[in-house]
């Protein structure tokens, strides 16, 4: 018996047949980056955006998804050469290997999650007061924020099958503006002259750049996706066809029902509105109750945006628990409750980051500063974004010739360049525009070097003198 | 007989494996199959707490759930091996308790160990815990193992 043991033994370490069993089929991952990328932004940010281009902002859609599937064209060939949970952080640290510049990006992607989340809690307090318009709008993104938190804690986002349901939910109701769109044409009253006109002040190009500054939050979300790679089938097939497929599926759906908005209701309506896509729907254009429409139509704005945020509370948790893995951060972050196994620390710092940033957001506005919460971290959001999303396409443009077999997806370099770009033209822009974005930019960025300095004065203790920071093999007392 | 041994990383797996050695005869048992599932859309898809290079090695840049969760399989494996049955390892993904069970399934087994997890209101209440659904569902026997009374050597030490 002992003999059978040890030869098994061998052959396990060599071969280690039929032990791969994966559960993320190319089609659940297209869903999976189709409800990311929808449920971001067009529901909570059409009306801001609406109102920067004037009636031809389906656009900025147009262009926004255009340069963002362009990234994801990077990404793609990345995520089919290293198929692990880290995303950009990896791949700009195979690119470059300088650790200052890993840990800014992991630090900015962090941010940037942040941002989103609390950009993404206003729109659903928007939609949520459309139904019950009683408590504070800072009760209701708190409350969304905590719930979110417990639901990731006790790990019911583990169901693929429910990320599938929540995306067929957020296309429904983005169907629903598009029949109300044909319907309307149909009827004979849509007036196309709208479709190409702009905002009065200043140059048309101007404003769809503003626009797509803005669109581009609506575009983000794919690259969570990355979080999703070690667990994919095929990914090198897989990978690149569901990120494409998904995003171009999330920009043609956009551009219609941009569309569909701009012909229905009047652009000034759509600016002034806090839930942009609910005019559409109370325009009273097709035969149903307006009452009902109204009710039914905002839940399916808040599943939507649940979705997106939901994967946005994994995001961070998760980045935290690999940066105290590396010892970045303290180790407290990469504590796993015992039985639930998930990071309760990670999670709980997410959820009071956020809520910190509503907070100050709502504060600033009662004193008179007038900053419309959602906007400015939907700036904030992108201003990372882009910064990432340009150095992951320069990492994937020095990457060439590494790590490559004939069956690694490679993306089209022309195609890359245009992309980054479009990248550093929207980032350029983004910050000309809007200065005051970089004090928001700073302020999130503080917290990671915070977080490192604790790190730093603690984590001392817990090395043994002249051990290396993240060196690997040293045990820590706690984890004797 | 085939026995599946589960494990999520956590040192209450290793002790349910070990709980067998304890009282099994390794002469009946013709192989075990120790079994990690990755959880892909959890904020922590899996987190290896067995084996001592995992504690620092993967870090934010080279995240791998999937290396995390080799190490844990392989980790129980090696002590299994010294045991005598044949062992072989396995990672699915999905959603733990009906992987482990399509793994019982697959492998026509004759006992599923599990460790208790956790006893809690959470648990209990709103969704059930792994080894709850597992007893449930599992085609054969199941050996939950509790780890010893709570607080008994790492919570009250501090």
């Amino acid at each position: 018996m002992a003999d059978t043991g040890i030869t098994d033994d061998r052959s396990q370490a060599d071969g280690r047949p039929d032990e791969l069993t994966r559960s993320i089929t190319g089609r659940l991952l297209y869903f999976y980056v189709l409800g990311d990328v929808l449920g971001s932004g067009i529901y909570v940010l059409i009306g801001a955006v609406a109102g920067a281009v004037g009636g031809a902002f389906f656009l900025a859609f147009a262009v926004g998804v255009t340069v963002a599937t362009l990234t994801g064209l990077a990404y793609a060939e990345l995520v089919t050469k290293y198929p692990q949970a880290a995303g950009a952080a990896l791949y700009v640290n195979k690119a470059f290997r300088n650790k200052p510049l890993t840990f800014l990006i992991t630090i900015s992607f962090l941010s940037s999650s942040f941002a989103a989340s609390g950009s993404l809690a206003s729109g659903f307090a928007e939609y949520f007061l459309s139904v019950w318009d009683l408590p504070p709008v800072l009760l209701i993104t708190l409350a969304f924020l905590l719930a979110l938190t417990i639901i990731n804690f006790i790990g019911i986002t583990e169901s693929v099958v429910t990320n599938m349901l929540m995306t067929f939910v957020e296309v429904a109701g983005l169907i629903v503006v598009m029949i109300i769109g044909v319907w309307y044409i149909a009827q004979g009253n849509a007036d196309f002259g709208t479709l190409t006109e702009f905002n009065s002040e200043g140059s048309p190009i101007l404003a769809v750049v503003s626009g797509v500054a803005l669109a581009f939050f609506a575009m983000t979300g794919f690259e969570n996706a990355a979080n999703v790679a070690e667990e994919t089938i095929d990914p090198k097939k897989a990978f690149p066809r569901a990120l494409v497929g998904g995003m171009i599926s999330a920009g043609v759906i956009y551009v219609l029902v941009a569309i569909a908005a701009a012909l229905t209701v009047d652009v000034g309506t759509l600016a002034d509105s806090d839930a942009a896509l609910l005019e559409v729907v109370k325009a009273g254009i097709i035969p149903v109750p307006v009452g009902f429409m109204t009710i039914l139509f905002a839940i399916i704005a808040m599943i939507a945006i649940t979705n997106t945020t939901l994967v946005s509370v994994v995001t961070q948790s998760r980045i935290l628990y690999g940066m105290a893995k590396e010892d970045v951060v303290p180790s407290a972050f990469a504590k796993i409750h015992p039985t639930r196994r998930s990071p309760v620390f990670g999670l709980a710092f997410s959820f009071v980051v956020v809520a910190g940033l509503l907070i100050v957001g709502t504060l600033l506005n009662r004193a008179g500063a007038g900053i419309d919460v959602v906007e400015r971290l939907a700036t904030v959001t992108v201003v990372f974004l882009l910064f990432i999303y340009a150095l992951v396409i320069v990492s994937c443009l020095k990457l060439r010739g590494h790590d490559e077999d004939e069956d690694t997806f490679r993306a089209n370099t022309p195609l890359l360049i245009i992309g980054l770009v479009g990248n550093l033209v929207l980032l350029g822009y983004v910050l000309y525009d809007d200065p005051a974005s970089l004090w928001w930019v700073g302020g999130l960025l503080a917290i990671g070097v915070v977080l490192y300095l604790v790190e730093v004065a603690m984590g001392s203790r817990n090395r043994p003198p002249g051990a290396e920071r993240g060196d690997p093999g040293i045990a820590r007392e706690g984890d004797r | 007989m085939h026995v599946v041994i589960a494990t999520d990383g956590s040192r209450e797996s290793l002790a349910a494996a070990r709980h067998l050695q304890s009282f099994a005869d390794p002469a009946k048992i013709t192989t075990i199959t120790v079994v990690a599932v990755i959880r892909p859309l959890a904020a922590v898809a899996f987190a290896d707490e067995l084996s001592p290079a995992s504690r620092k090695g993967a870090g934010a840049e080279t995240l791998s759930f999937r290396e995390a969760a080799r190490s844990a399989v392989d980790t129980i494996a090696t002590e299994l091996r010294k045991w005598g049955p044949k062992v072989k390892t396995k990672i699915r993904s999905g959603s733990p308790a009906s992987e482990i069970i399509k793994e019982a399934e697959l492998t026509d087994a004759g006992l599923v160990v599990v460790s208790a997890g956790g006893r809690g209101l959470t648990d209990t209440v709103l969704v059930g815990s792994t080894a709850q659904r597992v007893q449930h569902y599992a085609p054969c026997p199941v050996l939950v193992v509790r780890a010893a009374p709570r607080g008994g050597s790492r919570k009250r030490s501090r």
